[in-house]
Formats: C-alpha cells, sequence, structure tokens
C-alpha cells in the first residue's frame, strides 16, 4: 500500500498493511534535534524519512497584517491580533463591551475576504510540492469557535453563548462564511490534488468537555457541518481536532460527519484506546493517541513502541499512529520519536 | 423561600441582571449582609463548583454564576465590614515564566475568589523574581497558586516552587499548584503544599490549605 491508499483505507477501516502515521507538527524549537537525529537539513527532509504518510500544506494566506489564515482576524482592531506569537484568546476582543445585536453590528468589523488574500495559483503551487505517493492535507483549521471566543475574549464569549447567544451566533456566522471562502478557493485550485484537511475546535480540558454537549450542538457543530460537507463535495476526508476529553461530543462529530477525530489527548478523562473503542468501534477513525503529556516526554524508546503496539492491537485499522498533540515540544526524545513510526511502520505477520 | 434562597438560586444559575435587586430585598428585609454573603453568595458558589466538578454544568455555566455574585456583591459591599468580600484573606496566582496558557488558571482564580478570597492575579508568563516582588508587597497573603500547561513549562513550576521554598517567607504561605500535566505525584515531588485537578477542587484546595 502507499500512503494515500492505507489512509483512505484506515479512514474507511477496511484492512491496512500497517497503520497510516502522521509526525505532526512539530514546534520550532523541537525541529532541530529531531533533524540531527535523523541526519536531515529540514523538517520537509525529516518527514520524508520518519515514515510520515502525510504532506501537510498550510492555506497560503497574505494580508497586508497577516500571513497566517488561523490568525486572520484582527479582533483588537489595532493590528495586534495578527502577531502569531503573542495573540490570545482571553483577552478582551472588539466585541467585548457589546450588550446586544445592535452593539456588534455598530462596531463595524472589518471582516477580511479571503478572495483578496488567498492565491489560487501559491495554494497549486504548495500542494503541487507534496511527493506523488503522500497523503496531502489542507490545514485550514477553521477555528470558527475559538475565533468567535477572541473576539469577545473568551470568559465573555462562554458568557453570552448562554445569556445573549443571538450576538455570538451573529460573529460565529461571519467567521464560518469566512472558512468556507476560503475553503472553497484551495480546494477549485487544488481539485482532485487534496485527499484530506484538517479543522477543529478545542472543546475539550483535561477532565471533560469545557462547554455542555447542548452548547456545541447550537455553537460548533453547524459551522463544522457547513466546512465537512464542502471537503466531501470535493471527495476530500475531514479530520477534526480538539485537544482534551472530547468522549462526550464524538456522538455529534460523528453527526456531523467527520471522518477521523484528532489527536486523542491519551491522558484526558475517557480517552484511553479501551474505552474509545468501546463507545465508537466502526464508526468513526481516530489519529493520534501516543500520549505527549508524559509518555514521549518522559518515557523510554522501549515504552512507546510498547504503547504503539498496544493502540494497534485496540486499531488493527482505523487509527493514523501520531503523538497525542500535533505541536511536538523539544522535551519530546527525538529516539521516542524513531521509536514510535518505527513500531508503527512493522508490517506485523 | 427566604430571600437569601432566592439570592442563592440566582447565583447559582447564574441572573446577573436579577440578583441586585434580590440583595437589595434581602437587605430591606433586615437580613444580615454576611449573611447574605456567606450563604446566599459563597456557600451557592460551592454548589456551582461541586455540580462542576460532576460535569453537572461546565464552564460557561459557572461563569454566569460568579458574574452574578460579583453583581450581587456590588449591592451588598457598601452595608459589609471594610475588607469582608475577601475575608479569608488573599492569594497570590500566576502561570509560571515561559507559559503563555490562562484559561485554566482564570477559572481557578474565579473560583476561588467566590470562595471568598482576595485574588491578586498576576497572568501569565510570570518569572519568579515578580511573584516574590508581589508577595513583598503583599506581605499579608496566605495563598501562592501557580499553573503550567506545557510539558515544557513544568520545570519552571518547579523553578517557582524551589524559589518560594528557598524564601525567608516559607513557613508563612502556602503554595499550590495545577495546570493539565501536572499531577500529585509531581506536585509532592516539587515540595509544593497542594494539587488540585479542577477549579472547584482549587477553591477547596485553598480552603483547606488555610484551614477554613
Amino acid at each position: 500500500m502507499n500512503s494515500r491508499e492505507r489512509f483512505i483505507a484506515t479512514v474507511e477501516r477496511k484492512p491496512v498493511d500497517r497503520p497510516a502515521c502522521w509526525l505532526g507538527d512539530p514546534t520550532p524549537e523541537a525541529v532541530p534535534a529531531l533533524c540531527d537525529y535523523y541526519h536531515v537539513d529540514n523538517i520537509k527532509e525529516l518527514k520524508k524519512v520518519c515514515g510520515d504518510d502525510f504532506y501537510a500544506v498550510e492555506i497560503p494566506y497574505k494580508s497586508p497584517t497577516c500571513s497566517a489564515i488561523f490568525a486572520a482576524f484582527d479582533w483588537y482592531m489595532n493590528g495586534s491580533n495578527v502577531d502569531t506569537e503573542h495573540r490570545t484568546l482571553t483577552a478582551d476582543g472588539c466585541f467585548a463591551q457589546c450588550e446586544d445585536l445592535e452593539d456588534v453590528e455598530a462596531v463595524n468589523f472589518p471582516w477580511p475576504d479571503p478572495e483578496l488574500y488567498i492565491d489560487p495559483e501559491e495554494c497549486r503551487r504548495l500542494v503541487d510540492e507534496a511527493p506523488d505517493d503522500k497523503v496531502v492535507m489542507g490545514m485550514l483549521w477553521a477555528c470558527h469557535f475559538q475565533d468567535t471566543c477572541a473576539a469577545f475574549g473568551m470568559q465573555t464569549c462562554l458568557m453570552n453563548m448562554v445569556a445573549e447567544p443571538e450576538m455570538v451566533h451573529y460573529v460565529d456566522d461571519h467567521i464560518v462564511d469566512f472558512y468556507l471562502k476560503a475553503l472553497k478557493i484551495f480546494l477549485e485550485a487544488t481539485k482532485g490534488k487534496v485527499q484530506a484537511i484538517l479543522i477543529g475546535d478545542d472543546v475539550g480540558s483535561q477532565r471533560g468537555l469545557m462547554i455542555s454537549p447542548a452548547l456545541i450542538s447550537e455553537f460548533v457543530i453547524p459551522g463544522a457541518k457547513k466546512l465537512i460537507d464542502l471537503a466531501h463535495s470535493y471527495g476530500v476526508k475531514v479530520v477534526y481536532h480538539s485537544c482534551g476529553s472530547i468522549v462526550e461530543a464524538i456522538p455529534l462529530l460523528i453527526e456531523a460527519g467527520v471522518d477521523v477525530i484528532h489527536p486523542i489527548q491519551a491522558l484526558a478523562a475517557g480517552m484511553d484506546p479501551a474505552n474509545l473503542k468501546d463507545k465508537f468501534d466502526g464508526k468513526i477513525s481516530f489519529c493520534g493517541g501516543v500520549d505527549t503529556q508524559d509518555l514521549l516526554p518522559n518515557g523510554t524508546p522501549e515504552q512507546v513502541a510498547a504503547k504503539v503496539k498496544e493502540l494497534r492491537t485496540y486499531f488493527p485499522t482505523g487509527l493514523i499512529v501520531s503523538p497525542s498533540h500535533e505541536g511536538l515540544q523539544p522535551d519530546v526524545p527525538p529516539s521516542n520519536i524513531k521509536a514510535l513510526f518505527d513500531e508503527a511502520t512493522k508490517i506485523y505477520e | 423561600m427566604s430571600k437569601i434562597e432566592e439570592v442563592a438560586k440566582l447565583v447559582e444559575i447564574g441572573k446577573a441582571k436579577l440578583v441586585g435587586k434580590a440583595v437589595q430585598e434581602a437587605l430591606d428585609e433586615g437580613c444580615d449582609p454576611q449573611e447574605i454573603l456567606n450563604k446566599g453568595m459563597i456557600d451557592a458558589m460551592a454548589v456551582v463548583g461541586e455540580k462542576f466538578k460532576n460535569n453537572e454544568i461546565f464552564v460557561p455555566e459557572m461563569l454566569v454564576a460568579a458574574r452574578a455574585m460579583k453583581k450581587g456583591v456590588e449591592v451588598l459591599k457598601p452595608h459589609l465590614a471594610s475588607g469582608a468580600t475577601g475575608v479569608k484573606g488573599k492569594l497570590i496566582i500566576a502561570t509560571v515564566a515561559g507559559d503563555l496558557h490562562d484559561i485554566g488558571k482564570n477559572l481557578v482564580a474565579m473560583m476561588i475568589e467566590s470562595a471568598g478570597f482576595e485574588v491578586i492575579d498576576l497572568g501569565v508568563d510570570v518569572s519568579n523574581d515578580k511573584i516574590i516582588e508581589c508577595y513583598r508587597e503583599n506581605p499579608d497573603t496566605k495563598i501562592i497558586a501557580l499553573s503550567a500547561l506545557l510539558t515544557t513549562t513544568m520545570p519552571a513550576l518547579r523553578d517557582a516552587v524551589d524559589a518560594l521554598n528557598k524564601s525567608d517567607f516559607r513557613s508563612n504561605i502556602k503554595v499550590m499548584v495545577g495546570g493539565a500535566p501536572i499531577t500529585q505525584e509531581f506536585a509532592d515531588e516539587i515540595g509544593a503544599d497542594g494539587y488540585s485537578e479542577d477549579a472547584a477542587s482549587a477553591a477547596t484546595l485553598a480552603n483547606q490549605l488555610i484551614g477554613a
């Protein structure tokens, strides 16, 4: 099987020669040690040699103030939120003081137009750089719930969801429209060359959902479903990311049409493979599961290999083996990453 | 339902716009302001915290409850002895150096404040020097609470607790820690006095640490 065949079989929970694997997106601080260990010059080379089945492509976004789609909205209306190093969900956004829908409209927020800032040619060029057999995954993120939180300030937004929901819907709808347009530009420009997109919103904490299933149904799922339907209309699979314990939200994501849940934060409540297998076997596929909160930074290569073996036993298919958070930190010894890939890419007899 | 029970109910379900009026009515009926605070608000927030802990309610519901309590306290404050709302003492809270995460820390601060402490929130990415300086400016502080979300900032948490453990005021304070990757074992290892795994338990822990 090549990477694409393996990925599709994994997503459809058909037999695979071995699981598909994804390195994730290591933080810049983690990259040098990994490259040294694998004797390569850069992250692209690293992904080629380590056994990664994926080739992730950031949706290219270039506005006068910002060069990353996940920071496209200038929520403080002063240019500072587009600084990816320092943006935050919790500071007051431009809608913080709004008390009703009229106030929200009066802010007159300059909603960005993706058509002005996403170049279809650049989308094609980036996707064409992918090796022929790798799974090309468009990293849209489209974190519309988190963006909405930042637009008000997280605490204010969460309270408005309960007390003044129409204000939250107004902002969220605009954000979802932005991402829908962005996704359409990307998929239209790269038709037939992209196999997956990654979208998501963090709705879990270490111990459970941050917001109730009812609020997830009202504020997170409708936008996600529109994005999923659009991706599916291009024959593209959807990997949905949420950190934390999201067991109670998975049925909602299945209903919305998600193909793969990422990243299975292994130590969060109920996110262990036995529980996920018990509750969702045959209903959805997963990506992740190799714990980054203790095992990968503190464990031995033997322990990492044993965990991958255990995951493969629970999920002979339907699991993309990957660290349980895509942003690998520099405290993860490269030997543990090698152990992850060595065990995951073994063909079991 | 007594007026104080009504205040408690409104706090619990987060009705910020109604709670002020209910507090005023309770005062007009001659209820003891301190009792309105303790039974109508602090106890109500403890119920909220317990429900949060049991996943019966979630962060938004907890936030609106805390906001309702604040509205009630605004009406009550002129009738209370000076400083009575932070009657359990001062608590300094911070996310440690190198770590920019604050959602969990903010929830902890909110629940501890609602439990009757005066919270001094130093924000995120806070150096050990700044924490110690804050204590020197507030020597009546009873607890210092520190948070780390990343495995890579757990060493910074260790350093911060270490700096406090070596300070000349260590015996005057209790140190509590938390954050997603933190465990009781790690808290014990670095010499903290307490660990809690969620915001409601943090408020309970703060009470326990000062013997309240």
